[in-house]
């Protein structure tokens, strides 16, 4: 350890014209990285499902059919059985997916993008600009997410915008914290300093300096946001005050197992196996993203 | 000393102050006429007019604001507008259930995820660390509620032991209470020590590189001596601020919990009157909600100064 | 007969899984004597010394042999090593802010190691403390026992981790760079603290540092590394006035003196050619070769051991040597 002090030094900034920011992240390979690799597999399987609800379900998961209900798991054409209104679970499932995917991504985007305007903003404003904004996302941050989104739910009615907006809300502070941050950091290096004695403008350098060196923290933070989502929105769903029918919710369906049938089914897991499996497919990615796109952040969170 | 404590009761107050006008603009802006939104669809407008004035709702929006933060301050949080019942009744009668819950959860993670995430940063790189890794990196995943599903289905439905929802109330017997509290604390306490652990491993981790655990093992503590009096005392700083952060996940996972496993606690009135659009009773829940939260943010920092000399010096 | 050295080090060997980076060193410290250990960074000094007060970076691990206080350092455990450390050998760190616990009082982090390694109580243990203080010419001792290690500048700091490690009578004591996160001006002031202190108490001395004149002021023998071996090694007189290895001679002409500092340019000051070697390829033979004007085909392939007697050199053409050198 002691003698291992020698790389992550930034390369010098090019003399003279700092037109492009130091490439040293697209450099490193992708390592046989474990935590990567089953984060993409699970990913991509759940958006590959989405996908196909899309164009094809084994049948409308929301028309009852009371001569199937209570199907068991391996019943031809219904793999994992019926509910109590005979709805197959496996295209109740496949849609849940869309809604998860829809929500957590909806949210994670907004909220993205808010933040980055704040975050860049705070971090290159004056002194008294920044001060606020971060004091306000630290208030902000103190008001607990599920609290927003029940008080969204009481005045604009549930559903799924409501859920995306709940979470735009929820995510942005700390987003705007993240960017804030990560922004500072490269503001304060010298090809910074280079391209502003250059004579470039404060937006220009921005959006052609900060921006990309900040990418690689954003695509790990919107991947690690995106599972949170994905998590609050089944939490709601399963409270009532998220999507409801005819959209479907894995939240949604758990709430459904334990009113209609009892906890015992087994209606009452596959929507928690796949809550499990798509959340953590999203921070395995995030996780591995993270060691790949961001050295120095890798190396004090593992 | 005192400039910190008082800079951090100076934000206190503020965070207060924008907190309160946030929630009041969000359910009074976001909602449009509440009147309107408490009596549903097919309201005539004479009726709403009359309500709004029962109500004082159709004074200008700041006249209202200092009314309702002037009759917060004096313990009046309002009535319901359909059972006049007043909120801060309504409200204390569920207290002894989501105190106890949340404040057990918290600690039971805690006295989960310190010795755990300590263990795990001791063993970085060995199969025991890597598949305690695994572990939390899977138990985060795991959404609180289907893991009070799950456990109410293995200690409540398998094995019997315990009720799988409901409430008896300490009155009753505080036997009974404790037992319905079991599974709820216990999936709260699991879900939040997965988050915790990650922290706890980092903040060990960071400080096992520190000169100064070399320092206190060069002076004759024995390496694991060092890292619980020395590592642990410093480790905790990170820690107290995280734990600051979680107390809103917190309420969140107890809110959820109080819902799998039926308890009459706090976030159950709050959703009821979601469903029934109670907007004064939801706008008072929240905004003591947000108290909770934010005092416990100022006991954290206060508690940070306490324990480190730094930040008291500097800040 | 051992009972009468300090330390007795025998092929010591420091590596982790994929590099070598202390590879077979011996010497022997009597009681009470004071050694230098030089060379450029990364030639394994400061391994070298948490290898002997086994405290080596997790993933490292130390072969050979280290005989201290009768017994073998290299084979004890952590435990049966932590009675003796700060006890009969102990050890005074760079920088001392961060090496002293933050959050602590600096009185509580001195006295506790009193109370540790003796039967003192709390309160003899303090008083103890404020005399070590004392000795140090902290200023104000007793408000300094209730002081955080942020409160107080660098050289009190590093007076303080020096009380630390003499507040026990230690056998030996080793100082890895003790000053050279200090400023200047209190560089010596530090320097003269130790010096006094370790005579007082009759310890043995290993002080680590590329700083030439500390050596010379404060050792009585010198050993010189080069990537991870001692190259010359004799009283610190001789080697500085006559240095054998050629490694040594040019770390004596790279040290500025005050007559060739010159500003202008016109600098006498010499420097060695190229860079100390990674550890992970080390060239053939003498490490120092593809740096050293008088290498031969010898030195390119075969590695050169300590010679005998009070002034050993390991180099096949040593400066001074009958036989002179011929090829270039």
């Amino acid at each position: 350890m002691i003698l291992s002090k020698s790389s992550h030094l930034p390369n010098p900034a090019p003399l003279g014209v700092p037109a492009s920011p130091p490439a040293r992240r697209q450099r490193r390979k992708l390592p046989r990285n474990a935590s990567l690799l089953v984060g993409i597999v699970l990913t991509t399987i759940f958006l590959a499902v989405a996908l196909v609800s899309f164009f094809y379900l084994p049948s409308n998961p929301n028309i009852p059919v009371i001569r199937n209900r209570l199907l068991p798991a391996g019943t031809a054409g219904h793999w994992l059985g019926t509910d109590v209104l005979g709805r197959d679970i496996v295209a109740q499932l496949m849609v849940g997916a869309r809604t998860s995917i829809l929500v957590g991504a909806g949210g994670a985007t907004l909220s993205l993008i808010l933040g980055l305007i704040a975050g860049l903003a705070a971090a290159s404003s004056g002194k008294i600009a920044d001060e606020a904004i971060s004091r306000g996302a630290d208030i902000l941050l103190s008001i607990p997410g599920m609290v927003t989104a029940l008080v969204l739910a009481a005045t604009m009615g549930s559903g799924a915008l409501t859920t995306i907006l709940a979470l735009t809300a929820f995510f942005t502070p700390s987003f705007t914290r993240v960017v804030r941050s990560a922004a500072i950091g490269v503001l304060n290096e010298d090809f910074i300093t280079a391209a502003r004695l250059y004579g470039r403008g404060k937006i220009f350098v921005l959006i052609r300096h900060v921006l990309p060196n900040i990418a690689g923290v954003m695509i790990v933070q919107f991947t690690l946001y995106f599972a949170a989502g994905i998590l609050t929105e089944a939490g709601l769903s399963y409270l009532g005050v998220g999507v409801h029918r005819p959209s479907i919710s894995w939240g949604l369906m758990l709430n459904e197992a334990q009113q209609q049938v009892g906890i015992s089914s087994p209606l009452a897991i596959w929507p928690g196996l796949a809550i499990v499996l798509m959340v953590l497919g999203l921070n395995l990615l995030g996780d591995g993203l993270r060691d790949v796109l961001d050295p120095k952040l890798a190396r004090r969170a593992s | 000393m005192a400039i910190y404590i008082l800079r951090k009761l100076a934000f206190f107050l503020g965070a207060l102050f924008i907190a309160s006008v946030a929630i009041f603009l969000l359910i009074r802006g976001a909602g449009g006429n509440v009147a309107a939104v408490v009596l549903g669809k097919g309201a005539t407008p004479e009726a709403i007019n009359a309500l709004a004035h029962t109500y004082g709702l159709d004074r200008p929006m700041a006249v209202q604001y200092f009314d309702w933060i002037g009759n917060m301050l004096s313990g009046d949080l309002g009535r319901s507008f359909r059972t006049n019942e007043s909120v801060a009744d309504l409200v204390t009668a569920r207290l002894s259930v989501s105190i106890p819950l949340a404040f057990s959860g918290l600690v039971l993670g805690l006295l989960i995820a310190i010795p755990v995430g300590t263990y795990a940063a001791r063993n970085v790189g060995t199969p025991s660390g890597a598949l305690l890794a695994l572990v939390s990196q899977i138990g985060v995943a795991v959404p609180v509620f289907w893991a009070g599903i799950l456990l109410s289905l293995l200690f409540g439905v398998r094995l019997g032991w315990l009720p799988t929802g409901g409430w008896t109330d300490w009155s009753v017997s505080p036997w009974g209470a404790i037992r319905s509290l079991v599974l709820p604390v216990l999936s709260l306490g699991l879900i939040m020590a997965a988050v915790l652990i990650r922290y706890v491993r980092s903040a060990v981790l960071d400080v096992m590189n520190q000169d100064y655990l070399r320092t206190a093992r060069a002076v004759g503590m024995t390496r694991t001596e060092a890292l619980l009096k020395v590592g642990l005392r410093n480790a905790a700083l990170p820690l107290v601020t995280i734990v600051g952060l979680q107390i809103a996940e917190l309420i969140g996972g107890t809110v959820i919990i109080e819902t799998v496993f039926s308890l009459p606690g706090l976030s159950r009135m709050m959703l009821a009157n979601v469903a029934a659009r109670e907007v004064i009773v939801v706008q008072s829940t929240v905004m003591l909600i947000v108290v909770f939260v934010i005092s416990i943010n100022l006991i954290v920092d206060l508690l940070y100064g306490l324990l480190d000399p730094r930040v008291r010096a500097t800040r | 007969m051992s009972q009468e050295n300090a330390i007795e080090v025998r092929n010591l060997v420091v590596h982790n899984t994929a590099l070598t980076a202390v590879r077979g060193l011996d010497f022997t410290l009597p009681a009470g004597a004071r050694m230098g250990l030089v060379g450029e960074s990364g030639s394994g000094k400061t391994l070298t010394a948490l290898a002997l007060m086994g405290l080596l970076p997790m993933g490292w691990q130390a072969n050979g042999s280290v005989r201290h206080d009768g017994v073998d350092l290299i084979t004890q455990s952590d435990r049966a090593l932590s009675s003796r450390r700060g006890r009969t050998i102990s050890m005074v760190f760079q920088d001392p802010l961060s090496s002293l616990d933050p959050v602590r009082h600096i009185g509580q982090q001195v006295s506790s190691v009193i109370r540790r390694h003796t039967q003192a109580s709390k309160k003899e243990a303090e008083r103890r403390t404020v005399d070590l203080f004392r000795q140090m010419s902290l200023p104000r001792p007793e408000q300094l026992m209730r002081a955080y290690p942020h409160e107080i500048s660098g050289g009190q700091r590093q007076r303080i981790m020096i009380a630390m490690a003499l507040a026990c009578y230690p056998q030996l004591i080793i100082a890895d760079e003790p000053t050279t996160a200090l400023d200047v001006t209190v560089q010596k002031q530090v320097l003269r603290r130790l010096n006094t202190a370790v005579q007082e108490r009759g310890s043995a001395l290993i002080m680590i540092t590329h700083d030439l004149p500390i050596i010379a002021a404060m050792c009585d023998t010198v050993a010189v590394m080069y990537a991870g071996k001692i190259v010359e090694m004799g009283p610190v007189a001789e080697v500085f006035r006559n240095p054998r290895h050629h490694y040594t001679k040019g770390l004596l002409d790279s040290q500025p003196t005050m007559d060739n500092i010159a500003l202008d340019g016109s600098s006498r000051l010499a420097s060695i050619p190229g860079m100390v070697p990674p550890l992970h390829s080390l060239p053939a033979g003498c490490a120092f070769h593809p740096r050293c004007a008088a290498a031969t085909e010898q030195c390119m392939s075969e590695v050169p051991t300590l010679d005998d007697g009070p002034r050993r050199a390991a180099c096949w053409h040593p400066i001074g040597a009958t036989v002179p050198m011929e090829v270039a």
